[in-house]
């Protein structure tokens, strides 16, 4: 073991005192940020522009305050969830390729059946499926190909469901992550194949949402900053925000059980830019979906404008995440479970590297780790104690 | 009375002395402990004979959370019918067969991983348990519980011959253990009381 952790001790302890006193002054920040949320409940209109301008969270017709209750759902209705993983391109390995694993699973409610799972990976290997733009497919550029074989599954499986009501569920944001560094036309491309599968979804009658678990923004606390400045984003500029990095989720601990918040529009760019032309603008609003008498569990939930903006829609996609978190407590079942089914283990990786040995040796071609690879196995493998 | 081969899983782990199947649901008309089973070997018409001697159901982390909770149909289907959790089938091996003889002793080599796992036809284990030569492979095998799996075998081998001739079977039977335990007699008026349950 070379992580010498008697050196790490003074870190730990420090931190543990440093998050607990942030805690604290969380504490007064929160009754602070609850007291605003009443008083500048219906400042919305005035706040809009502004809002957008320092991306705070962009106020709808709703209240700040509004609180939703849990509403019924019907007997029966379908939720499902897919998620992916990934092997990044590894120069140093045997040979040069990435693979794409994405678990989804259609779980029908009241039906009594046993959800369907299922596993799709995609082997990419050839010049075309490794490099764009001369760049090699690899971080962010590998994970929006990842994005978009979920929500291009997710798109198949509702296509081919049986009529009745449907939640689709992605897990994170439904805002597609592109790098700003790349060019305008690229990042343009991605959105609009990521809005295309969006479409699919609405073509097939069934609802979309993103579901994000233990969420850490601050879009409304920072509205709520910039409505106790009466509006005038020049004054957030230039005074400290008193609510600084409070996530919104401390707010809405307030909710009741099953509860949903006011509906707020997410500031990203990338959702006006793209999202909203295209008629998908990104909302969003918070749920408690711990049930009556535990203590809260909050989830931020995003959805296009046109599951936010019609009530039947935005009913079923409240309770059917509140039905899925039930089961197993504070998270989404179809979601866990799509997760399982993508989740690419340790030594499964290790029988797909030799699988890919075996298929070079078969095309006549013997290959190998690099150098530092090699030794990394050599020094990885029982690992002894640091003697230096 | 069974005249057809129910796959029962595949061969997960295997040694001559036995091995382990993988099923991926408990079902009803799945072998139970006793029940005489088959894989078939590494040459063509060979194959191997075992006794199913523990059936276990493996847990995770993920399906214990549900335990004190009331879970919907959907989820205990789906836990039961699509996790990667298989129900583990262990087998202690009895015999083997080259296709023409059949003999009661360890096979020379173990089946193969991913190899299937069949329960015996009635006809298969009359031909099994036309001798008794089993039993010492039985009485001395230590990871199992010996004399309940002897004892469950010889019914289920009773089961299945025509009803006329299940007592003459088990009087048989009977009379084999009494050579072997001569010099046991609690363990040996164990054994024949099992047999006497028929």
């Amino acid at each position: 073991m070379t992580l010498e952790l008697s050196r790490l001790t003074g870190q730990v302890q420090a931190m543990g005192e440093e998050l607990a006193a942030r805690a604290r002054q969380f504490a007064g920040m929160v009754e602070l940020a609850r007291r605003w949320l009443i008083q500048y409940a219906d400042m919305g209109e005035r706040l809009r522009h502004p809002a957008r301008a320092i991306r705070a969270a962009i106020p709808t017709d709703e209240p700040f305050n509004a609180i939703h209750p849990l509403p019924a759902t019907p007997e029966r209705f379908t939720v499902i969830a897919a998620d992916g993983s990934q092997i990044q391109p590894d120069p140093h390995g045997v040979a040069l390729y990435y693979l794409v694993n994405v678990g989804s699973l259609v779980y029908r409610h009241g039906s009594g059946e046993a959800p369907e799972a299922h596993s799709e990976p995609v082997l990419g290997h050839t010049g075309t499926d490794m490099y764009e733009n001369g760049r090699l497919v690899t971080g962010n550029l590998l994970d929006v190909r990842r994005d978009l074989a979920e929500i291009t599954r997710l798109a198949d499986l509702c296509a081919v469901e049986p009529s009745g009501p449907t939640v689709a569920l992605v897990d994170g944001t439904l805002i597609l992550w592109v790098l700003e560094d790349r060019s305008e036309e690229w990042q343009r491309a991605k959105v609009m194949a990521y809005l295309d599968q969006l479409h699919r979804i609405r073509e097939a009658s069934a609802t979309v949402a993103a579901f994000i678990s233990r969420p850490r923004r601050a879009e409304v606390t920072r509205l709520l900053h910039l409505a106790s400045v009466d509006g005038d984003k020049n004054r957030v500029d230039q005074e400290p925000n008193p609510l600084e990095r409070l996530p919104d989720r401390a707010l809405f601990e307030t909710l009741p059980p099953g509860a949903r918040s006011a509906l707020f529009v997410s500031p990203s760019p990338t959702n006006y830019d793209y999202y909203h032309p295209a008629g998908h603008g990104v909302h969003f609003c918070y749920i408690n979906l711990a049930e009556e008498g535990l203590d809260p569990v909050i989830a931020r939930i995003e959805l296009p404008a046109w599951v936010a903006e019609n009530p039947d829609r935005l009913a079923l996609v409240h309770g059917a995440i509140v039905a899925q978190a039930r089961i197993t407590g504070d998270y989404p079942y179809a979601l866990a479970r799509a997760d399982e089914l993508a989740f690419i283990s340790g030594p499964e990786r290790k029988t797909f590297e030799e699988m890919v040995v075996t298929a070079l040796l078969r095309a006549g071609m013997r290959s190998a780790l690099s150098p530092k690879a090699y030794y990394k196995t050599l020094t990885r493998q029982g690992r002894r104690k640091y003697r230096g | 009375m069974s005249s057809k081969n129910l796959q029962v899983g595949r061969v997960l782990r295997a040694g001559t002395r036995g091995f382990t199947v993988g099923c991926a649901v408990m079902q009803p008309d799945l072998p139970a402990f006793g029940s005489f089973v088959r894989v078939e070997g590494q040459t063509s018409g060979s194959a191997i004979y075992g006794l199913i001697y523990d059936v276990s159901v493996e847990d995770d982390p993920f399906v214990r959370q549900f335990i004190s909770a009331d879970p919907p149909e959907e989820v205990v289907r789906d836990q039961r019918e699509n996790r990667q959790v298989p129900i583990e089938v262990s087998v202690l091996a009895v015999g083997c067969s080259d296709g023409v003889t059949i003999r009661q002793c360890l096979p020379a080599q173990p089946p193969v991983t991913l190899d299937w796992l069949y329960q015996c036809t009635d006809e298969e284990i009359q031909a099994f348990t036309a001798r008794f030569d089993y039993f010492r492979l039985v009485l001395d095998a230590r990871q199992v519980p010996a004399d309940e799996l002897l004892g469950a075998s010889l019914l289920a081998a009773a089961a299945a011959r025509p009803e006329g001739e299940r007592e003459t079977f088990l009087v048989e039977a009977g009379r084999g253990l009494a050579r072997l335990l001569a010099g046991d007699p609690v363990r040996l008026e164990g054994l024949l009381r099992r047999l006497r349950a028929w």
